[in-house]
């Protein structure tokens, strides 16, 4: 059994690692960390913005003031979030490749607004010329955002290498000679954006916008929102932890673009109407996975151990998990327990964060919870409060404690028999420590 | 003076590590910096250490630190995951020496 996993493991961890190392991940990974704060600020809020007490102290008419006060914040962070994205990209991609990274983020944003109609279609109207659309620079941009910047840095950063630049003789100070080494790479990639946006505006009678969303964004976020693939992406994140790989690092960085997204719908929707279009999101994953202990909500297994197990040594390692437990922080477990390569807890270990997801999935969908707004709670923040936080709904931290038992009911046996195992071998122990 | 750096994903779960390390240097009586970073500033830090040690989540990130690693002359290992685990300072610390005593 254990060479079985030995071999699997060598199969899996050049594959860890180049996932990990592929430099489009990592700069997708650096680019949504950039827009990580303004989506906390925004988040902030719409939290205080909707506080359920409000209506009870308030007016109508001053809690409306109120509203429209705040609902600038996520507006202008959250609501225009594919610019960061796309700045972030087009800066982190070109410094990867160690070139001028300003210069890549403002031309990769450049080339963005090339391909943005800055034409307002309202139904039954006449368009409205000279306006950006809001939703163009929010999730409906996203992907085309994501891959116009991708291909910008693409170009730019080639040019530069390819050494096809301006130079200013010595002495020219520093920003003059380098907007000028940026010249050549700027005009060449815009220019090919413009021959792009032009092909298809003229030729095809449509927008680059319109093209990509529907027939990559609009396919992929709505494969991505369904339970099926959600349960299969949990299902490898807890089989390559199970090797001692750190799953979400590796799954994260391919879903991230997809629940991002459907988070972003989210919090549109509710900021403006107070219902949430889609169950699944980066905060039902957050919070409902990770939220509840760490990966595979092992904070229901720290207390299984801390209050029915007997062996000295699951109980030292309880001891030492449930403190980060408590924020999330569950590798004590992982590699303490062990979880890893530990072929009597792989069981409980995958089957009960896909049974939990479901109970959330049909909970939410059914409407007995509601699903996340979309505000971003981060990952350390602890069970009960995140899920409070994410719903703004007390049903939702109830969820997690009725989750936390169904973890707690899964595991149970499991641990239990590894406890009487732990317990005979401890015996053993002693009796051979005091016969010697 | 031994500088020990100790990288994860995010620097978090190490940093547990760290502080079980640096209490079981100073219970033998010597003196450490020991410091945890997450994967991106790996890198960069690499230059004020005398060894790395990587968390074993991450041990896929052990050949690229490698190379880094040798640019300065030091030792890349993932950490001995019951150590890791179980806060092992004592462990942690003496693997992080054995790796320097290789030099």
């Amino acid at each position: 059994m254990n060479q079985t996993f030995e071999k699997l493991s060598k199969i899996l961890v050049p594959i860890a690692g180049k996932l990990n190392n592929s430099r489009y991940l990592q700069v997708l990974r650096d680019a949504f960390m950039l827009a990580f704060p303004l989506t906390i600020f925004g988040s902030i809020a719409v939290v205080i913005a909707n506080l359920p007490f409000l209506d009870k102290v308030m007016s109508e008419g001053s809690l409306n003031t109120l509203r429209e006060i705040l609902n600038v914040a996520p507006n202008s962070t959250m609501g225009v979030m594919t610019i960061f994205v796309v700045f972030g990209i087009g800066y982190y991609l070109s410094k990867s490749y160690e070139v001028e990274g300003i210069f890549g983020g403002a031309i990769a944003l450049a080339s963005f607004f090339i391909l943005t109609p800055f034409v307002l279609n309202v139904e039954g109207k006449e368009a409205v010329q000279g306006v950006i659309p809001l939703d163009r620079l929010g999730a409906k941009g996203m992907f085309l955002g994501m891959l116009t910047a991708f291909v910008a840095a693409e170009i730019y950063r080639k040019i530069v290498q390819k050494n096809i630049t301006i130079k200013m003789p010595a002495g020219v100070p520093p920003a003059v000679a380098k907007s000028f080494a940026a010249l050549i790479p700027a005009v060449v990639t815009l220019t090919v954006f413009l021959v792009a946006n032009m092909i298809v505006t003229q030729l095809f009678h449509t927008n680059m916008h319109d093209v990509i969303y529907n027939a990559v964004q609009a396919p992929l976020v709505g494969l991505g929102s369904g339970i099926i693939p959600t349960l299969i992406a949990i299902f490898v994140t807890q089989i390559l932890w199970f090797f001692g790989l750190h799953g979400q690092i590796i799954i994260n960085s391919v879903m991230d673009p997809i629940w991002n997204t459907l988070s972003l719908e989210n919090l549109n929707a509710y900021t403006k109407t107070g219902e949430v279009p889609h169950v699944i999101s980066k905060q039902f994953i957050e919070v409902y996975t990770v939220g509840m202990g760490g990966t595979g909500m092992t904070l229901a297994v720290i207390f299984a151990i801390l209050f029915f197990m007997k062996s000295k040594q699951m109980k030292q390692v309880a001891k030492l998990g449930i403190g980060p437990g408590i924020f999330n922080v569950n590798e004590p477990i992982i590699f303490g327990l062990p979880v890893v390569m530990n072929p009597l807890i792989i069981v409980p270990w995958i089957i009960s964060p896909m049974v939990v997801t479901f109970v959330t999935y049909l909970a939410m969908s059914s409407g007995l919870v509601p699903p996340p707004t979309g505000v971003a709670v981060p990952w350390t923040v602890p069970i009960f409060i995140n899920g409070i936080m994410a719903t703004n709904s007390l049903a939702g931290g109830i969820l997690q404690l009725v989750n936390f038992a169904i973890v707690l009911i899964i595991w149970f046996p499991f641990l239990k028999f590894i406890d009487r195992m732990n317990l005979q071998k401890e015996r053993e122990e002693e009796t051979a420590k005091n016969a010697s | 003076m031994k500088r020990i750096l100790l990288a994860c994903s995010s620097g978090m779960s190490t940093s547990l590590l760290v502080t079980k390390m640096q209490e079981y240097a100073k219970s033998i009586g010597e003196e450490a910096e020991i410091w945890a970073v997450g994967q991106d500033q790996a890198k960069k830090e690499m230059e004020k250490a005398d060894v790395v040690l990587i968390g074993p989540q991450m041990s896929f990130l052990k050949s690229e630190l490698q190379k880094e690693a040798e640019k300065y002359g030091i030792k890349v290992d993932v950490i001995d995951m019951v150590a890791y685990g179980m806060a092992d300072g004592k462990k942690a610390y003496e693997q992080a020496l054995k790796l320097m005593g290789e030099k």
